[in-house]
C-alpha cells in the first residue's frame, strides 16, 4: 500500500500527538489528575498509530495497554480528551465516570477495553465472527504485547479465526519486556511471528520503530481480511524508553536496566525516525514540524483545559442504572 | 395440554427464538449433534452459520458471545457443563457480567451462556457443580435455573430478549422430565418465584432439582406438617417479595440447594430473610446443601449431594426449635 504525501502527514501528525498526550499523562499521574496507575507507550508508539491510522471508521479494534491505548485511540479518529478526562474519574469522559482506564467510543470501532491481559483474544474472536455475519466488510484489528502472546487464549482464539477465516489482524508490539519479564527468557523462539505458523496464517515481522512500514505491513493484512481471506499476524518489533508502569523499578529479573541500554533504545526513537526521513524526502518542512508540534501542544492544552473544568461524578444512582440495560 | 421432556422445551425455545430473530445464533461443542439433546436437529432447520459447532475452547466460545452481542448480535453460547464456565469465568463474569457498568452503562450484552448443571449422575466434581454463587457474586449477571419443561422454555425465551447477559442453567437431573408445555409463543418475567404448594407451618425454598426433595417431603409430612413450597425461578434478580410474604404466614424456614453450603446462595438467602424479617421468624433458618467437600465421583457422592432424608430431617427439626 502506498501513501500519498497527506496521509502521511496524518501519520506523523497522529504520532506527535500520541507522544504529546503520552508524556501528559505521566504528568497528570505524578500531580494527581490522572488517577490509578499509567503505562506508558514512549518509544513504543508506532505499532498503535500505524495500525490504526487507515483504518475505517467502523472497523473494530482492541488496543494494548502501552499508553493504556492513546496511540490505537488517536490514530482511529478518537479524541482522546474524553478518554483521558475518564481516566481522570470525571463525569464526561468516555465512560461517564465509571470505567476509569476502560473507555469506549462504539462510533470508532472501539467496543471497550479490558483489564485481564490475553482477554482481548477471545473477545477479538467474537468481534470478528459479527464482522463475518454482518457482511460490512469491517475488519478487527487487535493489538497486544509479547506479555500477552503467553496467554493461552491466544490458541482458542487463534485457531478459531483461522479456522472460520474470522477478517481479524493480530498486531503484536513486541518490546521484549513483558513487565519485568524478557521475552526471550519466555518465548523460544526468536520471534513471535512463529505464532501464526501453526493455525497456518500468513505472518511478517516489521520494523516497530519505522511507523509506516507498521502502516504498510497492516493494512495489506486488513486488506486480505477484506477480502475475506481470514486473518493474519505482524509482530512489530518496538521498544519501550521507561518502566513497565510509572513507579514501577525498571528491572528485568530483579536487575536494573543500565542507563547505556536505555540510552541505546532512545537512538531509535520512532518520531524522531519518521521526523528525518519526512524532512528528508522533502514530505515535511522544519516549518511543518514546528507547527505539527504546537498543534499538539495545544490540543493537550485544550483537553487539560476540558477535564479541570468537567465535574466529578455524585450521583450513586448512575451505577443501578449502568448495571442493566432496561 | 401437549407434554414436552424438559430437554425438549429447551430446545423449542430455541427454534422459536431462532425463527423470530435473525440475530440469534447458538454456538458451543458438539451442538450440532447435541450432547444432551437440548440443540439436536437445530442445524437441518437454521443451518450451520448459526448453529455453530465450536473448536474445543470454552473461553474463545464465550468470548464470540459477549463480543458478537456488542456488535447487535444474540449470541447463546452453550458451554455443555455449567462446570467448564470455570474455565472462561474472565469471559462470563468480568467481561460479560460487568462489561456494561465498566464502560459507562450504554451498551447492550443481548447474550445467554447456557450449560447443565448438577449431580446424582456420578460424574465427580469436574461435571456436577452447581456454579452459580460465583455468578451472584459477578453483579451484572442474571441466573436462571428452571426446575420443569414449563418454565424451561418460557424463562429461555425471556433470556433470549433480555438485553443483558443470562447464565440458564438446566439442571441434567431434569432432561428427561415430562411436562405441560404450551405450543402457544408464552415468556416467564424473570424474578417471579412459583409457590408451588401452599402451607402454613414452614417455609421451603427450593432450587431446580431440589424441588423434588422438597416436594416429596411435603407430602409425606402432610398429615402434621404444613408445608408451603417455592421455587425461585430466577437467582438474579431474586423475587424476595414471595418469600418475605410467606416467611411472614410461616415464622420457619428451610432452604434447600444443591450448591455448596459455605458461601452458597443458601447463605445468601438466609442473611436476606434475616435482615428483612428478623422478628417473623420463629426459630433459626436450616439449609440443606451439599456438604462442605468436593462432589466425590461413584456412590460417595451420596454423602456430599443433598438427599430426601435430609429435607425431612431439617423441616421436622425446625419445627422443634
Amino acid at each position: 500500500m502506498k501513501f500519498g504525501k497527506e496521509e502521511l502527514l496524518k501519520l506523523y501528525t497522529n504520532l506527535v500527538r500520541t507522544r504529546a498526550f503520552d508524556k501528559a499523562a505521566v504528568k497528570w499521574l505524578a500531580i494527581g489528575k490522572l488517577l490509578s496507575f499509567y503505562h506508558p507507550a514512549e518509544g513504543g508508539e508506532a505499532p498503535g498509530v500505524g495500525g490504526t491510522t487507515f483504518l475505517r471508521p467502523d472497523d473494530v479494534i482492541s488496543p494494548h495497554l502501552r499508553g493504556h491505548g492513546l496511540p490505537h485511540l488517536i490514530g482511529k479518529g478518537v479524541d482522546p480528551k474524553y478518554y483521558l478526562a475518564e481516566h481522570c474519574g470525571r463525569s464526561t469522559g468516555a465512560g461517564n465516570g465509571l470505567g476509569g482506564i476502560h473507555a469506549v467510543f462504539e462510533e470508532f470501532g472501539l467496543y471497550g477495553g479490558a483489564g485481564t491481559i490475553g482477554s482481548c483474544f477471545p473477545l477479538s474472536a467474537g468481534w470478528g465472527v459479527a464482522a463475518k455475519k454482518n457482511g460490512r466488510e469491517q475488519v478487527v484489528v487487535c493489538f497486544f504485547g509479547d506479555g500477552t502472546s503467553n496467554r493461552g487464549t491466544w490458541h482458542e482464539a487463534a485457531n478459531m479465526a483461522a479456522n472460520w477465516k474470522l477478517p481479524i489482524v493480530w498486531v503484536c508490539e513486541n518490546n521484549g519486556v513483558a513487565q519485568y519479564m524478557p521475552i526471550k527468557d519466555a518465548y523460544p523462539l526468536n520471534d513471535l511471528a512463529n505464532l501464526a505458523s501453526a493455525y497456518g496464517m500468513p505472518s511478517a515481522v516489521v520494523d516497530g520503530q519505522d511507523v509506516l512500514a507498521v502502516a504498510e505491513a497492516v493494512m495489506s493484512a486488513v486488506e486480505l481480511a477484506r477480502k475475506g481471506e481470514g486473518p493474519s499476524f505482524i509482530e512489530c518489533k518496538t521498544s519501550r524508553f521507561s518502566a513497565h508502569g510509572i513507579g514501577n523499578p525498571d528491572k528485568t529479573h530483579g536487575i536494573e536496566r543500565t542507563q547505556e541500554e536505555i540510552d541505546e533504545l532512545r537512538k531509535r526513537d520512532p518520531v524522531v525516525l519518521f521526523r528525518n526521513s519526512l524532512l528528508e524526502n522533502g514530505t515535511l518542512t522544519p516549518e511543518d514540524v514546528q507547527r505539527i508540534d504546537q498543534a499538539a501542544v495545544d490540543e493537550v492544552a485544550a483537553a487539560e483545559a476540558f477535564i479541570d473544568e468537567s465535574p466529578f461524578p455524585d450521583d450513586p444512582s448512575i451505577l443501578d442504572k449502568a448495571l442493566y440495560a432496561e | 395440554m401437549r407434554q414436552l421432556m424438559y430437554l425438549q422445551a429447551i430446545n423449542e425455545a430455541f427454534a422459536e427464538e431462532l425463527e423470530r430473530d435473525e440475530k440469534v445464533f447458538l454456538i458451543g461443542e458438539g451442538i450440532q449433534t447435541g450432547t444432551f439433546g437440548t440443540t439436536t436437529g437445530l442445524v437441518d432447520r437454521f443451518g450451520p452459520e448459526r448453529i455453530m459447532d465450536s473448536p474445543l475452547a470454552e473461553t474463545a466460545i464465550a468470548g464470540v458471545a459477549v463480543g458478537a452481542s456488542l456488535m447487535g448480535y444474540r449470541p447463546i453460547a452453550d458451554l455443555m457443563f455449567s462446570d467448564f464456565m470455570y474455565v472462561c469465568a474472565d469471559e462470563v463474569l468480568l467481561k460479560a457480567a460487568q462489561w456494561r457498568l465498566m464502560q459507562g452503562g450504554t451498551q447492550k450484552l443481548p447474550c445467554v451462556f447456557v450449560a447443565n448443571m448438577g449431580g446424582y449422575r456420578k460424574l465427580g466434581n469436574e461435571h456436577s457443580q452447581c456454579p452459580y454463587s460465583m455468578m451472584l457474586h459477578s453483579p451484572g449477571l442474571k441466573v436462571v435455573i428452571p426446575s420443569n419443561p414449563y418454565d424451561a422454555k418460557g424463562l429461555l425465551k425471556t433470556a433470549i430478549r433480555d438485553d443483558n447477559p443470562v447464565a440458564f442453567l438446566y439442571h441434567k437431573g431434569l432432561l428427561p422430565m415430562m411436562g405441560d408445555v404450551p405450543e402457544d409463543d408464552y415468556t416467564i418475567p424473570f424474578g417471579v418465584a412459583d409457590v408451588k404448594r401452599e402451607g402454613t407451618d414452614v417455609t421451603v425454598i427450593a432450587t431446580s432439582f431440589q424441588l423434588f426433595w422438597a416436594m416429596a417431603a411435603a407430602e409425606q409430612l402432610e398429615s402434621k406438617i404444613s408445608v408451603e413450597v417455592i421455587d425461585p425461578r430466577t437467582l438474579e434478580p431474586l423475587d424476595m417479595d414471595t418469600i418475605m410474604t410467606s416467611v411472614a404466614k410461616t415464622g420457619r424456614v428451610v432452604i434447600v440447594d444443591e450448591d455448596t453450603e459455605r458461601c452458597g446462595f443458601a447463605g445468601e438467602l438466609a442473611t436476606q430473610i434475616m435482615e428483612q424479617g428478623f422478628y417473623e421468624l420463629d426459630a433459626p433458618i436450616k439449609r440443606v446443601c451439599a456438604k462442605n467437600y468436593p462432589i466425590p465421583g461413584g456412590i460417595m457422592e451420596k454423602f456430599v449431594l443433598p438427599q430426601p432424608e435430609w429435607v425431612l430431617q431439617a423441616i421436622e427439626d425446625v419445627m422443634v426449635d
